[in-house]
């Protein structure tokens, strides 16, 4: 049963504004055509940026000039990485003290992937950028490079950074003895997963503006997920961190591929070598070719259960492909351990998680981070176990499925409900009656797949978020946050937190977001932690300013503070619906005790040293979203096609703020896991990128897709406001189990490898004759 | 969304346009809908010097249908050949192929005429102006000449024109009695080119037997390709499963396809059957023949 | 690159263009080879149109050519001469919306408002003039057949659904209002 809602004492029917469909702001301004995106933006005299790409995934290089490039008409500058005052910042990207990496902004003497950047140009047209591009001489020696992750993480393989392993990040997991638990197992399955390359594809290719404003600030206003970048930026131009700034636009989507850095470096250093406004916007080809991708993983499981089902050993070996940098590597692959034995108790677990260098395109973050991966491999064990006990799929998930207090692999327990029974029952339900096939060689199948996803960042990295809140003399409020807002509504969320608390109505506050110098800095919009730390951030800071004029409102109402009501623009009395005066009122009467009317404030994540690095034993993440999918596909067993004929969603959000965005996040994320799933691939061939073009990278389109049902379900219980659990990223994993299972229920073979193309199944049609286990 | 800078002229004849591709040769290219054209100088892997537009030539946007043939404008855009009815009645195994094409934007603008100069082998009105056994007018500067279609594509993105050619219309047979088509696509997404595609066309007598047969596969080699040794097999047989089922799989063998990105040459060879199996059985129920898997429309995997 | 001494009419190194944008009269300079969405987002400021993979795939860059939806990125500025353009600033006057203010908006944009049919809104434009495209040309489609119309509009946000919800939505007030 769900529990009681804690929800502040408050139950949901309480709640005025929170759990309202309320139409989101930025929505009208968005079907109006209003919104000015980072490459909307114009200045005067602003000049045109671009980008020199390597040719070769891996090359030295032997010469490099410019002059001939520089010496073009209408090209202001040309940039190497000699140019620059610093070519990267040194970083830890473990965050544990694991790992020092300087990531180049422009190579330096080496390519070592494809697209990688080698100078940059700022001219007066587009015409005469590519111009200077062609016109700039690059001698390559071309190198044959490491392309394979498994071979690279040989022992003696070639390096790609000379005098470094290319395997720089290995985190371990060790609980109980997985032994003892498969000496005791009635069924032990083993199987090697793989999971491929995928682009985060958002509509808006990266952009940004850059330009030194009139006291010397360089400011860079561009589609990024972080504007706390302007630190590093600061580091690179060899400025004041205070001397730059960072203004994030509404993004036109991030998943993850905003969160490093995209233009910002190359159209502030051009600003900064021009003195004029830059612009930089991303061809679709150069995105495909040279962002980073979602890692490609390599997942050994060993999975051993008893007769009854329940679990009793994991032994899993993670290898991520990173490409040539860290980058978020290291914590994608920790997202990755932590989670690796999915929603499920496990008394004896062994996890090896390692990333590993070649000269593949990047890896980095996207929705799901690592975790999502994880679910395709740990759902199809699940499901393999069960078939050789003779069991349901949903029945052994029942018997294993974490509750509340358990201990999770890494020894922390499981700090608030685990709703998966409930989630598991309505899924399946979703579905309703079983569709029959189309015709004589079609086949439907069904699967169902449940995950836990983290929401919040590693409680090591310490995490704050501030919110700044002022009421405006006529009653309207003001919401200042550094969040940038991807476009999942977080901005809109926040004003529908503090609409709660103060009792503005929402369309009489104006957030500002996403600018490092103006809006009080609230860390990245990544890791689901928005609503989470933001959230939380603004709605202290709405309570803090509530109690500020809580007693100007009781003196002019004549009445306890305990009994008044923030609601519809007015402070009244309960009971009494006579008795209220408005918010402008209370405001004037602030103004003249000498009350402030504003407030900041900050939330402060939990905060931890990281956990023992050889054991894995101690605080991950502050929180977890659970889910459960359920999928019925059709499969043309003359053609191997895969055809989705329903597809249900249903995630423990803990308490949903505006239950309308939360659903299309859900929608959103599972057809991002569909598309993997089903057709999504970047694919290299050598190191060189085969899909450059939306024309040959398949993510879908409407007509692919059913209707995706979100069911939302509410325990009250979640880390964030009013009990919330973040839900960005969560149902991006499912689908890729889900509907691997639903193509098993249908052929009686089990996708071992991602995407589930025509030809895989076709070919594991044709192969079938031999194995018939592995539903 | 920038392309790079050409020389630009809108000619307002035919003999205009063909003098200035002669007077620039190789460094001129043909403007039509500009859908392929394009994205080809968008990403540099086209760099004209001069484009000679034809978009305002009249007299080339026209659809016309007499008893027994079809004549289609080389500047009839895909979306007239969707919804014109007068061509969808002579010639229906177009028009259905015509909402396969890309999306409505690129059917909006895209032309018939430049579908053919293109000649992408997984394009659809090649392959069905090639199961038709169409012909294609153009223009040069020694006047106009008809080039039969199994001439007219000579390889991948390679046809028959000469350097100062232009396509002006496409000739197709208006569909006889007892004559049925099948279109039958394998894609991996809407609207993608086809990783494989067939088109079938039969003729029927009053016995029932196949009097006429064309089966064309696309995606499988250069450009689009009669299976003649399929055909073979179904001129003068009544059009069962059984026989079918022997076209389709002379048509496994007969193709040559090479492996890339989407799709290995064994995967297609083996959907070449599966798609010209199931263009045949469409091809069939029209006629008035009979089969199973006839639908409306093309069929679309 | 640009046109020799006298050299004849054909070779124009830069276009005086007329047409209608949004019902109204616009002129620019283009040079032969700028692209229609070249032309309206850097010369006209009509931004609202997008740039979003320059192989006339994902729709971002959807306007309306005398009402049919085509690729701005695939065609050239010079096409548009003497001719209508619309984009979704336009969609709202040509719904016969009355005012000009900024709130009134096509039964369709209130639609996508009230079903949340837009996230990070890029593809949006594109897609609000390819669903007003199909119901000029087709006013009680079905739900399969709004789902085949909208299959040239990419949207990685929404996993479609919703946008759906929403031209449905615009039907059924429509097909209701039909009825009355």
């Amino acid at each position: 049963m769900i529990p009681e809602p804690r929800a502040d004492g408050l139950s949901p029917a309480a709640y005025r504004v929170v759990g309202r469909a309320l139409p989101r702001f930025d929505v009208a301004d968005k079907v109006r055509g209003a919104t000015q995106y980072a490459a909307d933006w114009q200045m005067p005299g602003m000049l045109v940026g671009r980008i020199l790409r390597s040719i070769y995934p891996c090359a030295r290089i032997r010469r490099l000039d410019v002059a001939r490039a520089r010496a073009l008409p209408g090209v202001a500058v040309v940039l190497t990485a000699r140019d620059l005052p610093r070519s990267g910042v040194e970083e830890d990207p473990t965050g544990a003290g694991l790992l020092r990496f300087t990531t180049p902004i422009l190579a330096d003497g080496v390519v070592r992937y494809q697209g990688e950047p080698v100078a940059i140009v700022a001219a007066a047209s587009d015409a005469s950028a590519r111009a200077a591009l062609a016109a700039i001489e690059v001698e390559y020696e071309p190198l044959p490079g490491v392309h394979d992750a498994e071979a690279a993480a040989r022992r003696g393989a070639e390096r790609v950074h000379e005098g470094r392993d290319n395997v720089f990040v290995h985190w371990k997991l060790r609980r109980g003895d997985v032994e003892t638990g498969f000496r005791g197992a009635a069924a032990v399955v083993e199987r090697t997963y793989r999971t491929q390359r995928v682009d985060h594809a958002y509509l808006e290719p990266e952009a940004g503006v850059a330009w030194v404003d009139a006291d010397g600030v360089i400011t860079v206003r561009a589609s990024s997920q972080v504007i706390e970048h302007f630190r590093a930026l600061a580091e690179i131009l060899g400025l004041p961190h205070n001397r730059v700034r960072v203004i994030a636009p509404f993004l036109g989507g991030g998943f993850g591929g905003k969160e490093d850095m995209t233009v910002e470096p190359y159209v502030a250093a051009l600003a900064w070598a021009t003195g004029r406004p830059v612009r930089m916007v991303w061809g679709r080809d150069e995105s495909l070719l040279a962002r980073p991708k979602r890692h490609a993983f390599v997942m050994r499981y060993k999975t051993g259960a008893a007769r009854d089902g329940s679990l009793l050993a994991q032994e899993i070996s993670l290898l991520a492909d990173a490409g040539p940098y860290p980058l978020l590597s290291p914590r994608v692959l920790f997202a990755a351990l932590v989670v690796g034995c999915g929603p499920y108790r496990v008394p004896h677990v062994r996890i090896d998680a390692r990333a590993v260098f070649t000269n593949n395109v990047p890896a980095s973050a996207m929705r799901g981070f690592g975790a999502m991966q994880m679910t395709f491999a740990y759902e199809a064990q699940m499901d393999l176990i069960a078939h050789a006990l003779g069991m349901p799929p949903a029945a052994i998930r029942e018997r294993n499925f974490l509750r509340k207090g358990d201990r999770l692999p890494t020894g922390e327990a499981a700090g608030t409900y685990v709703a998966l029974p409930e989630l598991l029952r309505r899924a399946q339900d979703a579905l309703g009656e079983r569709s029959r096939p189309s015709g004589p060689t079609a086949r439907v199948g069904r699967g169902i797949a449940c995950n836990m996803q983290p929401y919040g960042r590693t409680v090591w990295f310490q995490d704050r978020a501030s919110a700044w809140l002022g009421l405006e003399a006529d009653g309207s409020l003001v919401i200042r946050a550094g969040v940038p807002d991807l476009g999942g509504g977080q901005a809109a969320s926040l004003a529908q937190i503090a609409a709660e608390v103060l009792g503005v109505s929402v369309e009489r506050i104006r957030v500002h977001v996403g600018d490092s110098a103006l809006t009080p800095l609230a860390g990245g919009t990544f890791a689901t932690r928005q609503l989470y730390m933001s959230g939380n951030a603004a709605l202290r800071c709405a309570r803090e300013l509530r109690a500020e004029i809580a007693p100007v409102a009781a003196a002019l109402l004549e009445a306890a503070e305990a009994d008044l009501e923030f609601a519809d623009d007015h402070v009244g009395v309960a009971g009494a619906p006579d008795r209220r005066v408005s918010l402008a009122r209370v405001v004037a009467e602030c103004s003249r005790r000498g009350v402030p009317v504003s407030r900041l404030s900050a939330f402060q994540g939990e905060r931890s040293a990281p956990p023992d690095l050889d054991t894995g034993q101690g605080r991950t993440f502050p929180d977890y979203t659970y889910g459960c999918h359920a999928a019925e596909v059709e499969v043309d067993t003359e053609t191997g096609e895969t055809r989705l004929l329903k597809y249900a969603a249903c995630h423990d959000v803990g308490r949903a703020i505006n239950p309308q965005s939360v659903a299309g996040q859900i929608q959103g994320g599972a057809a991002m896991g569909i598309g993997q799933a089903l057709g999504e691939e970047i694919a290299l061939e050598a190191g060189v990128n085969l899909t450059t073009l939306f024309a040959n990278y398949l993510m879908p389109t409407a007509p692919d897709l059913p209707d995706i049902q979100a069911i939302v379900l509410e325990s009250g219980e979640g880390r964030g406001p009013f009990g919330a659990r973040g839900i960005g990223e969560p149902p991006t994993g499912p689908p890729l189990a889900t509907i691997a299972a639903a193509v098993a229920d249908a052929t009686g073979v089990r996708p071992l490898e991602l995407p589930i193309t025509p030809e895989r199944v076709f070919r594991a049609l044709a192969g079938r004759a031999g194995t018939k286990e592995g539903r | 969304m920038y392309l790079p800078p050409f020389r630009y002229v809108a000619p307002r004849t035919l003999d205009e346009a063909i003098a200035l591709l002669r007077e620039h040769g190789d460094d001129a290219k043909v403007l039509a809908g500009g859908q392929s054209l394009l994205p080809l100088m968008m990403l540099g892997l086209a760099r004209p010097g001069v484009l000679v537009d034809v978009n305002g030539i009249p007299g080339l946007d026209r659809i016309e249908a007499d008893g027994d043939a079809v004549r289609v404008g080389a500047l009839v855009r895909h979306r007239a050949v969707e919804t014109d009815p007068r061509l969808r009645a002579a010639c229906p195994v177009l028009a259905d192929a015509a909402p396969l094409i890309g999306n409505i934007r690129v059917r909006h603008r895209g032309t018939v005429g430049g579908s053919l100069a293109h000649a992408d082998p997984a394009a659809e009105v090649p392959l069905v102006a090639t199961a038709l056994g169409a012909t294609v007018e153009v223009r040069g500067a020694g006047g106009a000449r008809d080039i039969p279609v199994h001439e007219f594509f000579r390889g991948y993105l390679e046809t028959a024109l000469g350097p100062a050619e232009v396509v002006t219309a496409l000739r197709l047979p208006a569909r006889g009695p007892r004559m049925g088509y099948g279109l039958a696509e394998l894609v991996r997404r809407s609207g993608d080119f086809a990783t494989v595609s067939a088109c079938a066309v039969l003729g029927l007598d009053g016995g029932g037997r196949c009097t006429h047969a064309a089966v064309a596969i696309g995606g499988v080699g250069p450009s689009a390709l009669r299976m003649r040794g399929a055909e073979r097999l179904l001129i003068g047989q009544l059009p069962g499963d059984r026989t079918l089922d022997d076209a389709a799989d002379a048509v496994r063998a007969e193709v040559a396809p090479e492996s890339d990105v989407h799709a290995s040459a064994d995967y297609r060879r083996a959907m070449a059957r599966v798609m010209a199996r199931r263009a045949l059985g469409a091809a069939v129920a029209r006629a008035g023949g009979e089969s199973r898997a006839a639908g409306p429309g093309a069929v679309r995997s | 690159m640009s046109a020799a001494a006298g050299a004849p009419r054909e070779w124009p190194d830069r276009v005086a263009l007329r047409f209608a944008l949004n019902g109204r009269a616009v002129d620019a300079w283009a040079a032969p080879h700028d692209t229609l969405l070249a032309v309206l987002r850097d010369t006209l400021g009509a931004t609202e149109v997008k740039y979003g993979c320059g192989e006339g795939v994902c729709g971002t860059c959807t306007v309306l050519l005398d009402g049919a939806p085509i690729n701005a990125c695939l065609t050239l500025g010079v096409h548009a001469q003497g001719r209508t353009i619309t984009t979704v600033r336009g969609l709202a006057a040509a719904a016969g919306a009355p005012g000009t203010a900024a709130g009134d908006m096509h039964p369709l944009q209130r639609a996508f408002v009230a079903h949340e049919a837009a996230q990070c809104g890029f593809c949006t434009p594109g897609m609000l003039l390819t669903a007003y495209a199909l119901l000029a040309d087709h006013p009680h489609p079905t739900r399969a057949e709004i789902r085949t119309a909208l299959g040239g509009n990419l949207c990685r946000c929404t996993g479609y659904t919703r946008i759906v919800d929403a031209v449905e939505a615009c039907v059924r007030a429509r097909q209701g209002g039909d009825r009355a």
